[in-house]
């Protein structure tokens, strides 16, 4: 078991410290403590006694391959899951014991779209603010603002139906922000959003953690959202692996790597005799551990006419958690998947 | 902890999104009207013939009223029916389509959640059994405001009843196309089972209804729930009741109770 | 149509709108050729029995209140009346001993009780004539019991044996008469202290009105029925043409001039232990 915590003063986040906002929660309480919590489908463990905290105004990024048991932890923590095992709370709040005060406090964007595509954006908020109890002057105002800031105001009448993936992410995104939670869980949330909107989405995300304390849980296995987080945890097979900001996980167990594809199966088997610690990737090409640039220069000397293509790989999340597992964290089935979602979404008019 | 206007406004904000996505869907709508059009206007007016006799006293359908009038009640009762229970549809498709989800991670209590649902469902039950009541005059029924009134009453809890039925199902159903299959299976024999179209003779003692239809068929008809629904709505709007008058409503009481507790256990466990 | 428009409702009651008005198009359908046959054949045919006063009397001068009616609904129909005298009619209140046939009969006329058991077969439209038991007497009320009453039953099958039960249990005795001028003769002399005919009868009666008044009986001696027009089941659309004819005559005052001519609107007082009032 490994315990998964981050340092606020680590986290370069001075704006933050000066500019407290007197939100009322006590301030030591973290936003989300989980502490030995294990969840099992039909006897196969999911989260295999999983520990976390999360202090308040952190963004936390969940790395892991798809059935890692991401989104069974965010299912644990906004209550649509009991723990089978161990405690868990949100905001000071016990998940199981009081659920319905946690919701209060959570906003939450699902992987796959949770909006009814036969309202409009509008009346999709409407109904989000009156199931959370809003006043009538309040939804109108919220609503306003945060279709403003995904920018889809001028889509505000048009049915959910119409939308293309992108838009639909942004407005569940809009959605799960207008009730002004402190804990904004999104699990899987920017697949099938183009690079402008992820940055901008990334950016008032920012300033709302600076100005109100939001904390924000992703769950990905794209390593490009998890570089600006401020924290890192490393999940697979149920268990969390590492943790830490994606600067000290780069700089402890960031390797570079050399990829290789061999010309042959021969030459393949040829240097993983040679490398016993060189791993395969796919069905032909290999990685070797080249952190030295000697060890670099004995092999190409070694192998040269046996390869049809090498690249050095330097150290990123990605060859993190390849050292870590062994694997790497997309695999070719992942990528076709998320390629035919995307274009499924994008199905819908733009 | 929560104040009631804020518990009161989740439950109109999920009966709400029940009415828009009901009355929207104009398929919907057609389909509301197209099974009276059918019932009424080519049952009603085909079998009208049949049931006239062409000799003084010799009709062996003996009710004071006419076949359409008869046919009427039961009609909206086929409506109410096929609405509540096609409702089903929309909470599988809630929890096939994410949407549900949204709504359990809200503050908002399950059973608050349940009855909201419940009670958009019942609505659109009840419109569709009063779009019913636009064709009295085809069916020779006339009606004042109270009696109008009284009906939309009982259709609403009736509604209430078999929408929460619908609940019950659909937390039993897992594909669309099954549950298509399902209710055709439910629906039907429930209606014609229900005294819907012919009479148990009221004239009759109970002995020789006995001897009019097979028992088992007499049996069939007065354990079917539905039969009273149909009885209480004819007191109503006909003024003619097989049955005590007070079965009836005692029946769509009962339903909408009983029904509406099980739903309630059901959707609290999922 | 993607376009949610300004307003939630307004697609939803759009189509609402759309829905309730396609139906009610639909309920102005006719659902059978009644009236359409009776047009092409030009004649509507109406079963009265051979007298029922007033409303049948067989006079052609003074036809009765039912065949002026008969009359009225198949002008304003367009249609020629063929009155169809059938002996069997009115001979008591159950309609199935009358035999009639749908070939013989458009209409039935002259002594249709609207009750539950007519409309078992027949759908009824009622008519202003009602009847049923009535008092004749000075006071307005039943003597006290030991005084000698007149008796007039009359041809409409209203209960005689309940009659007779009840004058016993209150102590009057009775006096048959044999005719209306009997009963008129012994009223207007004072030579009983009151008179019971059936209604129809007693509307014929030339009273002394000064100093006489007629009232119902009450209904647990025998039930008051209202007389009806009698048409089949199923012929809804010439029902419907001879409903609105009726409400017609109703608001010119047709109705109300045929009640006077044979004396249907003459005052009867209802019973003062009658629990409706």
């Amino acid at each position: 078991m490994k315990v998964c915590l981050a340092d606020r003063s680590g986290m370069g986040q001075p704006s933050r410290v000066q500019g407290l906002k007197p939100k009322v929660t006590i301030m030591t309480v973290a936003a989300i403590s989980v502490e030995q919590v294990s969840a099992a489908y039909g006897g196969k463990l999911a989260l295999d006694n999983v520990s976390l905290t999360v202090p308040r105004g952190t963004s936390i990024a969940l790395l892991g391959p798809n059935g890692a048991g991401k989104t069974t932890l965010i299912n644990i923590l906004c209550t649509l899951r009991r723990p089978d095992g161990g405690k868990a709370s949100v905001a000071g709040v016990d998940v199981v014991a009081q659920p319905t005060r946690a919701r209060q406090s959570i906003g939450v964007v699902f992987q796959d779209s949770s909006l009814d595509d036969r309202l409009s954006a509008w009346e999709n908020l409407d109904f989000h603010g009156l199931v959370y109890g809003m006043a009538p002057k309040d939804r109108r105002a919220r609503s306003a603002a945060v279709l403003e800031l995904v920018e889809l105001e001028d889509w505000r009448d048009q049915i959910v139906r119409s939308f293309s993936g992108g838009m639909r992410r942004r407005l569940e995104i809009a959605r799960a922000l207008l009730h002004e939670p402190d804990i904004l869980f999104l699990d899987e949330p920017t697949v099938g959003l183009d690079a402008q909107t992820r940055q901008r989405i990334w950016q008032y995300l920012d300033q709302l953690r600076r100005e109100r304390e939001l904390t924000v849980l992703t769950t990905t296995h794209y390593i490009e959202e998890v570089e600006g987080a401020d924290m890192v945890c490393i999940i697979d097979h149920g268990k969390i692996i590492v943790q830490g900001s994606p600067d000290e996980l780069k700089d402890q167990y960031g390797m570079r790597w050399l990829h290789v594809l061999p010309k042959d199966p021969e030459a393949g088997k040829a240097i993983l005799a040679r490398y016993p610690e060189a791993k395969p990737l796919g069905s032909h090409a290999l990685a070797l551990p080249a952190n030295d640039d000697a060890v670099a220069d004995a092999f190409l000397v070694e192998f040269r006419d046996s390869l049809a293509e090498i690249r050095f790989q330097p150290p990123t999340l990605e060859s993190v958690f390849l050292s870590l597992t062994g694997r790497q964290l997309r695999d070719q089935a992942d990528g076709q998947r998320d390629a035919e979602r995307a274009a499924g979404k994008r199905g819908g008019r733009r | 902890m929560t104040s009631p206007i804020v518990l009161l406004r989740g439950v109109y904000g999920v009966w709400l999104r029940e009415i828009m996505r009901a009355t929207r869907d104009r398929g919907q709508m057609i389909g509301g009207v197209s099974r009276p059009l059918i019932w009424l206007l080519i049952l009603g007016v085909g079998l009208n013939p049949y049931f006239r006799g062409e000799v003084f006293g010799e009709v062996r359908y003996v009710i004071p009223y006419t076949y359409l009038q008869f046919l009427f009640p039961a009609v909206i009762v086929l409506n109410i029916m096929y609405t509540s229970i096609q409702f089903a549809v929309s909470v599988i498709w809630d929890r096939e389509f994410g949407f549900l989800r949204e709504v359990l991670v809200s503050p908002m209590p399950r059973s608050l959640i349940l009855l909201g649902k419940v009670l958009g469902g019942s609505t659109v039950a009840m419109l569709h059994g009063a779009l019913v009541l636009i064709l009295a005059r085809f069916a020779d029924v006339t009606l004042s405001i109270e009696q109008m009134a009284m009906a939309l009453g009982l259709m609403f809890v009736l509604a209430f009843g078999l929408t929460s039925f619908g609940v019950i199902l659909a937390g039993r159903v897992r594909s669309f196309e099954g549950f298509g299959v399902f209710s055709n299976t439910i629906i039907l024999p429930l209606y014609f089972t229900s005294s819907s179209v012919f009479p148990l003779d009221p004239a009759l003692t109970r002995t020789q209804t006995a001897t009019a239809y097979p028992e088992w068929l007499v049996f069939m008809v007065q354990v079917n729930p539905i039969t009273y629904a149909v009885d209480a709505l004819r007191g109503i709007l006909i003024g003619f009741n097989q049955f005590p008058p007070l079965y009836g409503p005692a029946v769509i009481f009962g339903m909408a109770v009983v029904f509406f507790a099980l739903a309630l256990i059901d959707f609290s466990r999922s | 149509m993607t376009w949610a428009g300004p307003h939630r409702w307004l697609q939803a009651g759009l189509n609402i709108a759309i829905v309730a008005a396609l139906l009610f198009a639909v309920s102005y359908l006719p659902p059978d050729t009644s009236l359409q046959d009776r047009r092409r054949d030009g004649i509507l045919k109406v079963c009265v029995p051979p007298s029922y006063p007033p409303l049948i009397t067989g006079d052609p001068s003074r036809p009765g209140f039912d065949a002026e009616l008969a009359d009225a609904i198949a002008k304003n129909l367009g249609l020629r009346l063929a009155l169809n005298v059938l002996p069997s009619i009115g001979k008591d209140f159950n309609p199935r001993n009358w035999s009639l046939t749908r070939a013989q009969c458009d209409i039935i006329a002259g002594g249709v009780a609207d009750t539950v058991q007519t409309r078992s077969f027949l759908q009824t439209l009622p008519t202003p004539a009602e009847t049923g038991w009535v008092g004749i007497s000075a006071t307005g009320a039943m003597p006290p019991s030991g005084s000698t009453v007149a008796i007039l039953p009359g041809t409409a099958g209203l209960d005689r044996l309940a009659l007779s039960t009840w004058l016993r249990k209150q102590g009057l005795r009775a006096q048959l008469m044999r005719s209306p001028a009997e009963l008129e003769q012994a009223l207007n002399a004072g030579t009983v202290a009151a008179g019971i005919t059936e209604r129809f009868v007693a509307a014929s009666l030339r009273l002394d009105t000064n100093a006489l008044t007629m009232f119902w009986l009450d209904e647990s001696i025998s039930p008051r029925f209202r007389m009806a027009l009698g048409l089949w089941k199923g012929d809804q659309t010439l029902k419907r043409a001879v409903a609105d004819a009726l409400e017609l005559f109703e608001k010119s005052g047709v109705m109300l001039r045929l009640s006077a001519r044979y004396g249907l609107d003459k005052d009867i007082v209802e019973p003062v232990s009658d629990p409706r009032k």
